[in-house]
């Protein structure tokens, strides 16, 4: 039952990886990535990472939207509704493909792996929470509060409300328009 | 070895509850707004209310648009039901029920909160419609503003009971609920919950300025599953937070499952009878104050708790 669900999962990450190319909107290759990020992190949660595997679901689900939002704003095309070809230097990303499937499968087959494997201890949140919070925790305390303070400043530098009205309403001075 | 007769078993059940949650939602929303209208209520019309609308659903014609995305507006509903169904997995109804074996229950819950942003945009995208996508971007907007404090109080709650699994939250809570030991949690939750069922004042997507946004082009059947599956994400946020933080099943003389059902009911009472009581809020209103005042008090609340927690562990 484990096994089979594993290589349908694997099939459906792979399957819609693939899908990501071949569709013909930015919205749809957006999702299509989503849907093979959910099954890899579905995986991870089957390989007893599963708060890292949920966590990707997470942090994805936004950033696919997002990167859909962006790619529709700056592509010259409404809403991305229009078909249009997702891929472009043919001969070039095959090349950049086929170089980093071999080179990260090569890593797969060849590399050696620490023996012994980790055993699956049912601990892996809370070991990833001490290696967070323990040696790492300055880096990622300082990048995290940094992040989210350049947010929420950002945001309160658009939404603030000006001389001629509130942000939406736009700089002009009254009367000018 | 998976018992299949169990979890067809365990899936009627979570079928079942949800689709009982839907129908009390319906009926105390009727409920609620005729009261804040001082009308009179008729139990057997506001009893029957949801049946006749059904029908009503059933028997519309269903309209389409000019070349919608066909698969993808017909997986939105059904994406944004299947959130609200999986999300119950994690949530215990009695001692007795166990959850799923997710031990990170708080962030599995978090994860498919966040899928809800992408059925909302792509019911609105799939259309091909000017209204729905323009429903489908607002909701982006309120969606990525309303997940950092339900994902902040969610992890205060999780600090008492220094684990992430919600049967785990809902014992630590048997001295004192999380409702009065953090009380900037519950509300904090109910506003960001609002959002993600896109309810009341936070109904952005869909609002009436838009002439109905992301549900303009919907009728009939596909209307019917929408706002069914809308209401059952209510629901299934309504449960999350009677389990984390009104106690879950704890409580005297009643059995657990009875206890759970109260409490969501009184949640889904509050949250719909917010919709009845509130007016919808301005889009970039709703972004300010979620990211300059709801983070800051949610990462208050989450320091409170952690201090609390430090201050009571032994040194």
């Amino acid at each position: 039952m484990r096994v089979a669900l594993f290589w349908m999962l694997a099939v459906a990450s792979i399957v819609s990886g693939w899908r990501v190319f071949r569709t013909d909107s930015m919205v749809r290759a957006a999702y299509w990535l989503m849907a093979s990020f959910v099954a890899v992190g579905i995986i991870m949660v089957q390989l007893d990472a599963e708060f890292l595997g949920l966590v990707l679901i997470l942090m994805m689900a936004g950033e696919m939207t997002i990167m859909a939002v962006f790619m529709v704003m700056f592509m010259m095309n409404p809403a991305g509704l229009n078909p249009m070809m997702m891929v472009h230097q043919h001969r070039a990303s095959i090349v950049a493909g086929v170089l980093a499937f071999v080179g990260l499968a090569g890593v797969g087959i060849f590399a050696r792996f620490p023996e012994p494997t980790l055993r699956a201890s049912g601990q892996v949140t809370a070991q990833l929470g001490h290696e967070l919070l323990g040696d790492s925790m300055l880096i990622f305390e300082t990048a995290g509060v940094a992040l989210l303070a350049t947010m929420i400043g950002a945001l309160a530098i658009a939404g603030a409300t000006g001389r001629f009205g509130s942000a939406d309403e736009g700089s002009q001075e009254p009367g000018e328009a | 070895m998976i018992s299949y007769g169990r979890l067809l078993g365990e899936l009627a059940t979570i079928a079942l509850v949800l689709l009982a949650g839907v129908y009390a939602t319906v009926v105390i929303d009727l409920w609620a707004g005729r009261m804040v209208a001082r009308a009179p209520v008729r139990a057997f019309r506001a009893l029957t209310f949801p049946i006749r609308q059904t029908a009503l659903f059933l028997l519309q014609q269903r309209a389409t648009t000019e070349r919608p995305d066909a698969p993808l507006w017909a997986l939105a509903p059904a994406l944004l039901a299947a959130i609200a169904a999986a999300s119950l997995l994690v949530i215990p109804f009695s001692s007795q029920t166990s959850a799923a074996g997710i031990e990170s229950g708080i962030v599995y819950f978090g994860a498919l909160m966040a899928l809800v942003m992408i059925a909302v945009y792509l019911n609105g995208w799939s259309a091909n419609s000017v209204f729905p996508i323009i429903g489908g971007y607002r909701f982006i907007a309120e969606a990525l503003s309303y997940e950092m404090p339900l994902a902040l109080v969610l992890i205060g709650a999780a600090l008492p009971a220094q684990s992430l699994s919600v049967s785990a939250i809902v014992i630590s809570q048997d001295s004192l609920w999380n409702v009065i030991r953090q009380p900037l949690g519950l509300p904090i939750y109910l506003i960001a919950g609002l959002g993600v069922a896109f309810w009341g004042p936070l109904a952005l997507p869909d609002a009436a300025d838009l002439a109905g946004g992301t549900e303009s082009e919907l009728s009939g059947v596909q209307l019917l599953l929408w706002r069914t599956a809308r209401i059952a994400v209510l629901v299934a946020v309504a449960a999350m937070g009677a389990a984390v933080f009104l106690g879950g099943w704890t409580g005297p003389w009643l059995p657990g499952a009875v206890w759970m059902t109260l409490k969501t009911i009184a949640l889904i009472f509050i949250m719909v009878g917010a919709g009845h009581l509130v007016a919808r809020v301005r889009l970039e209103r709703f972004v300010l104050v979620a990211w300059t005042v709801l983070i800051p008090l949610a990462l208050l609340d989450v320091f409170a708790a952690g201090a609390v927690v430090l201050a009571g562990s032994p040194r």
